[in-house]
């Protein structure tokens, strides 16, 4: 099968000889319309913040941009009771916190489990696949509550990166990419050249497992970004995070809608520029980090 | 850097796929690289599992001791052994919250794997721009569960929303999405579909690469159209990856939050008047943080952990048919 | 810290207990790091910033310019003054309860609606005693039964009366033109003097709007239901859900069930649009003129104003109710025990809800003043409201509060009415058929009651 796949690779992503690689009309269509009901959404996000109140509940709904969208800027950072600046702040912090730590905890795991023999490695790798399962923002809510009344930590951040500082995914998934992406030869060589395995760590394993480390750390950022559960119950209106003050300005500027979907689309933007700019390494590492893991 | 490892290709890959370690280790006599050899492993798996314990596996254990109270924040703490788990199996309201997870879980899951199939399907096509249309589809990931929610419940508005203009053009009547358990469990399941498909079609496109075109091949000398291809090969070949796949979204799905919360517009936790799209979650929330029954609220976190676990083993044992005739 | 002898059974539970407990104890021995926090916590160093968290819709509480001038006078203690949500029963009061549980998260100040008063009075724990501060001595400032309910049942004084509701009806001036009904205020109230005449106004109204997009008489359930129940329920024991035993009463209450009634014969009717109140579509249906009658208890004007936006003004007027005088709402102030700064708190709590304080949240949210003096100063009794066409607002509330009753409400009224006109929502709605409508909504409240 290895053989199969390497002379694959080497010509290229479809022989001549198949016409069915070719993309026929049907395909155009299903794309270009997967790509506008995929962008639409978006624009219309955008859309909506250059527009005033009036005109967003118009029939039918406006499709172009107009002309509002700094006064809508200046209302959204003059609304105080929303803490959407606070909200960005924040949700930077956590979400890079976490980030950090799941990825550097996920590589040295999946090392472990995947280049190094050791006893319980098995249970303990099954275990980590069954706390997957887990249901932790749900199950965790009532005693991670309490946990943070006692420590006076309700309210504060660091209530919201504590629990999320691993992630049963990462190393999972780091697992199962180191396993692929190195060679076990390159370990042994190393071995037996008196390398110790922090050092194979660092000389091996690291530079091997970048790509898949950039892909975790993508997704563990996304997943972060987006944490609500926990955050709305845990903190308080006057320090939130970017999603609870979104939803904040939902609940007591509901009316002011153009407003409302300004602070939506300014908490989309930073994710999207970054995409837009590593567009190609995304998708690019998402596919490898899918065969891979 | 001393050793130059340029990123490896999967055909790289010489030796066996599973393999758990060295073949020789510890050659080394000395002690401190023996002690390397032995202890390191542990010290490297550690931190996952010290934090797992405490936020993790405390958490689960907790859960349970306090579902055996009649539990109060700041209050009283009562033993009641078993009554907060018969109480839910007897709770036509909790039964609802299921009905409702599980009907968006379905209802949102089916079309998704088969979007993202025919999208991998067509991304694996040669066509001009494939960047493009792959960055084009994998954009809703990058929006905030929040921000989606925000921008499809006004969409989905009764009297000003878009949708409801759209099909005011074929003569429908307005509906009120949150009204009826279909309509909303159709709303919130497209907010997920329109976020995930893009992510899944790209995951499912990368398995779709790895399948050797020469089966292709031999397949067309024989004649078989490309449809029969797709079915008889490409699903088949990808049901490792669908089984991930469905494992996540089984995962994501029966813990499905945000949406429906942001759909209602205010975060009371009932999922319209009737609890029409309630999911288990927002139960779990509302009994906990709406009606402070600490006890009550933990009962159903461990039933709806039960809840996934049978989710996980229904699809498993779904996704493992899929092309078993091969 | 939990306590010890919780500690000792989970050790026996569960073995990693042990590990999180040890960590919590680490915990709580050093310094709480300040990540992020703003609030309250600070150093006792000047100046001092009391927050102050309320609810409602529009203009909701009303105390923006109230705040304003505060702050320029007092430098040393800046308010800040933030409304969380438009819904008191089932998102803002739950969120407080949480917080004043916890021991911690809530502002210094915290509004409250008259629902919850009497779980309030009944947690004496979590309250600052206002008595402290020299408070008692506002006593005279306001009605008995107003003052009587900020006591808790401790005797202690922990919350002081913001505004108080009042009856009126609002109308779209516009609507009722184009519908060929009458527009001056005094003669549209002379169209309804009682509820069957309000229907009758109703069906001639939609009988002019036959189609499908067009306008409908009224808003929905809520605000109807409880005009009616803040009628009847004076006429019956002055009791709503709750008899004074706090023994539930929502199936014996004839008031609850006329009240029922009327939004029952309203729906069917096919006059309401369908609005459940308090939501984003029934804000926006007041901008866009989606219905022409609402009732309107003087907070709601601020309500109807805020939401409809300033581009409306002169489109809603107001009139007097069909069925005589009631009372729905009407909110306090009080002081949370946990607050770090209940001093200052209490003197921000006593500009609020002293004269200056009313005053200004009646010029801004329509709020009319629950306290005496206010009520009688010439800067309320002759305000008119310029955004409901210069309606004399001072002078209609003044009339409609005077021989006013508040009705008992139990301790837990806000969980019984808010689990109760759910059920109203999906029956107008057409979730829950009308038959099964009045055995689900007694259901609903006692299942809520607990």
């Amino acid at each position: 099968m290895t053989a199969i796949q390497t002379r694959r690779r080497s010509s290229g992503p479809a022989s001549s000889a198949n016409r069915i690689w070719d993309a026929g009309p049907l395909t155009k269509v299903t794309l270009a319309f997967a790509l506008v009901l995929s962008a639409f959404p978006i624009y219309y996000m955008f859309i909506m913040a250059t527009r005033t109140n009036d005109e967003a509940l118009d029939t039918p709904p406006p499709l172009l941009p107009g002309g509002h969208l700094g006064e809508n800027v200046e209302r959204l950072l003059a609304t105080e009771d929303a803490y959407f600046a606070t909200g960005l702040i924040n949700s930077i912090i956590i979400s890079t916190t976490v980030t950090l730590s799941v990825v550097i905890i996920s590589t040295l795991a999946g090392f472990a489990f995947a280049k190094l023999r050791f006893r319980g490695s098995k249970i303990l790798l099954g275990s980590i696949l069954l706390t997957m399962m887990v249901p932790l923002q749900q199950m965790g809510i009532v005693p991670l509550y309490e946990m943070m009344v006692n420590l006076g930590w309700t309210g504060q951040i660091q209530a919201v990166i504590l629990p999320f500082l691993v992630n049963g995914f990462g190393v999972f998934m780091m697992t199962q990419y180191t396993t692929q992406a190195v060679p076990d030869e390159l370990v042994e060589a190393a071995r037996v050249d008196g390398a110790s395995t922090m050092r194979i760590y660092a000389n091996v394993i690291l530079p091997a497992v970048r790509p898949g480390m950039a892909v975790l750390a993508l997704l563990t950022f996304m997943q972060n970004w987006n944490e609500f559960l926990w955050p709305s119950i845990v903190l308080n209106p006057d320090n939130p995070v970017v999603q609870t003050s979104i939803a904040a300005l939902n609940q007591a500027h509901g009316t002011d809608y153009v407003m409302l979907f300004t602070g939506t689309a300014a908490s989309v933007l930073p994710l999207v520029i970054v995409f837009v700019m590593f567009g190609r390494q995304i998708v690019g590492g998402l596919m490898e980090g899918a065969v891979k893991a | 850097m001393t050793l130059n490892v340029d990123t490896p290709a999967p055909a790289r890959r010489e030796g066996p796929r599973r393999s758990s370690g060295p073949r020789n280790p510890g050659r080394g006599g000395r002690g401190l690289a023996r002690f390397d050899l032995r202890a390191t492993p542990y010290f490297l798996v550690s931190p996952y599992f010290l934090l797992f314990a405490v936020f993790g596996l405390f958490p689960l254990g907790y859960t349970a001791w306090v579902s055996l109270h009649d539990w109060e924040l700041a209050g009283d703490k009562t033993f009641t052994g078993l009554d907060n788990y018969t109480e839910l199996i007897a709770d036509g309201a909790f039964w609802n919250a299921v009905l409702n997870t599980v009907g968006i879980f379905v209802i949102a899951t089916i079309p998704q794997l088969v979007l993202a199939l025919m999208l991998a399907n067509a991304l694996n096509k040669r066509i001009r721009g494939r960047l493009f249309f792959r960055l084009g589809i994998l954009l809703p990931l990058v929006t905030s569960v929040v921000a989606v929610a925000v921008v499809f419940t006004q969409l989905y508005g009764r009297d000003y929303g878009m949708i409801n203009w759209f099909l005011s053009l074929f003569g429908v009547e307005a509906i009120e999405w949150q009204n009826q358990s279909w309509s909303a469990w159709i709303a919130i399941a497209t907010m997920i579909d329109w976020r995930w498909t893009g992510y899944n079609a790209i995951i499912l496109l990368a398995a779709m690469q790895t399948i050797p075109k020469d089966l292709y091949e031999a397949a067309s000398l024989d004649g078989a159209s490309a449809r029969r291809q797709f079915w008889q090969i490409t699903v088949p070949m990808l049901r490792p990856t669908l089984i991930f796949v469905v494992f996540v979204s089984t995962i994501g799905g029966l813990t499905l939050f945000a949406e429906p919360v942001m759909f209602e517009g205010n975060p009371t936790m009932a999922g319209g008047a009737t609890g029409q799209y309630q999911t288990v979650a927002m139960f779990i929330v509302k009994e906990a943080f709406r009606d402070f029954d600490m006890g009550y609220a933990s009962a159903a976190a461990w039933l709806l952990f039960a809840l996934i676990l049978i989710g996980i083993l229904i699809n498993y044992s779904f996704t493992r048919r899929i092309g078993g005739k091969k | 810290m939990l306590n010890t002898k919780r500690q000792g059974k989970l050790a026996a539970v569960a073995v990693m207990a042990a590990t999180a407990l040890a960590i919590t104890s680490c915990g709580s021995s050093e310094p709480t790091p300040a990540a992020g926090g703003d609030g309250a916590s600070s150093a006792a160093a000047a100046p001092v910033t009391i927050t102050v968290h309320t609810f409602g819709g529009g203009e909701n509480f009303g105390y923006d310019e109230a705040v304003k001038k505060w702050n320029a006078e007092h430098p040393n203690i800046q308010v800040k003054y933030q409304n969380l949500t438009d819904r008191f029963e089932d998102v803002f009061l739950p969120q407080l309860l949480q917080k004043l549980q916890a021991g911690s998260g809530a502002a210094d100040i915290v509004g409250i609606d008259e629902g919850a008063m009497g779980l309030m009075k009944a947690r004496p724990q979590f309250f600052a005693d206002l008595g402290q501060f020299g408070l008692e001595n506002r006593k005279a400032d306001f009605p008995a039964a107003k003052w009587e309910n900020g006591v808790n049942k401790d005797g202690k004084l922990f919350a002081l009366g913001t505004d108080i509701g009042g009856m009126t009806m609002c109308y779209r001036k516009d609507l009722f033109e184009k519908a060929g009904l009458p527009t001056e205020r005094e003669e549209v109230g002379k169209l309804w003097p009682d509820w069957a005449a309000f229907m009758e106004a109703g069906k001639k109204f939609q009988a002019a709007n036959p189609g499908k997009g067009d306008p409908k008489f009224l808003d929905g359930p809520n605000t109807l239901y409880n005009v009616v129940l803040s009628q009847e329920g004076p006429k019956n024991g002055n009791i709503a859900y709750f008899d004074t035993n706090n023994q539930l009463v929502i199936d014996k209450n004839p008031a609850v069930k006329t009240a029922f009634d009327t939004v029952k014969s309203f729906s069917e009717a096919g006059l309401t649009a369908k609005l459940a109140s308090f939501t984003p579509e029934w804000n926006a249906a007041i901008k866009k003129g989606g219905f022409a009658t609402m009732g309107c208890p003087a907070w709601m004007l601020g309500v109807v104003s805020g939401a409809a936006g300033d581009e409306n003004k002169g489109k809603w007027d107001v009139a007097s109710v069909p069925g005589g005088a009631g009372n729905w709402g009407g909110s306090y102030l009080a002081i949370p025990a946990q607050s770090k700064h209940q001093k200052e708190a209490a003197e921000v709590l006593n500009y609020l809800t002293g004269k200056e304080g009313h005053i200004a949240a009646f010029k801004e949210a329509a709020a009319f003043p629950s306290s005496l003096p206010a009520q009688q100063d010439p800067a309320v009794a002759d305000l008119k409201n310029e955004f409901f066409n210069d309606a004399p607002t001072g002078q209609i509330f003044g009339a409609s509060v005077k021989d006013l009753l508040p009705l008992f409400l139990g301790e837990k009224h806000a969980q019984v009415k808010t689990a109760a006109e759910k059920v109203l929502e999906g029956m107008d709605k057409g979730s829950i058929p009308y038959a099964e409508a009045w055995t689900k909504f007694v259901e609903a409240g006692t299942k809520a009651a607990g």
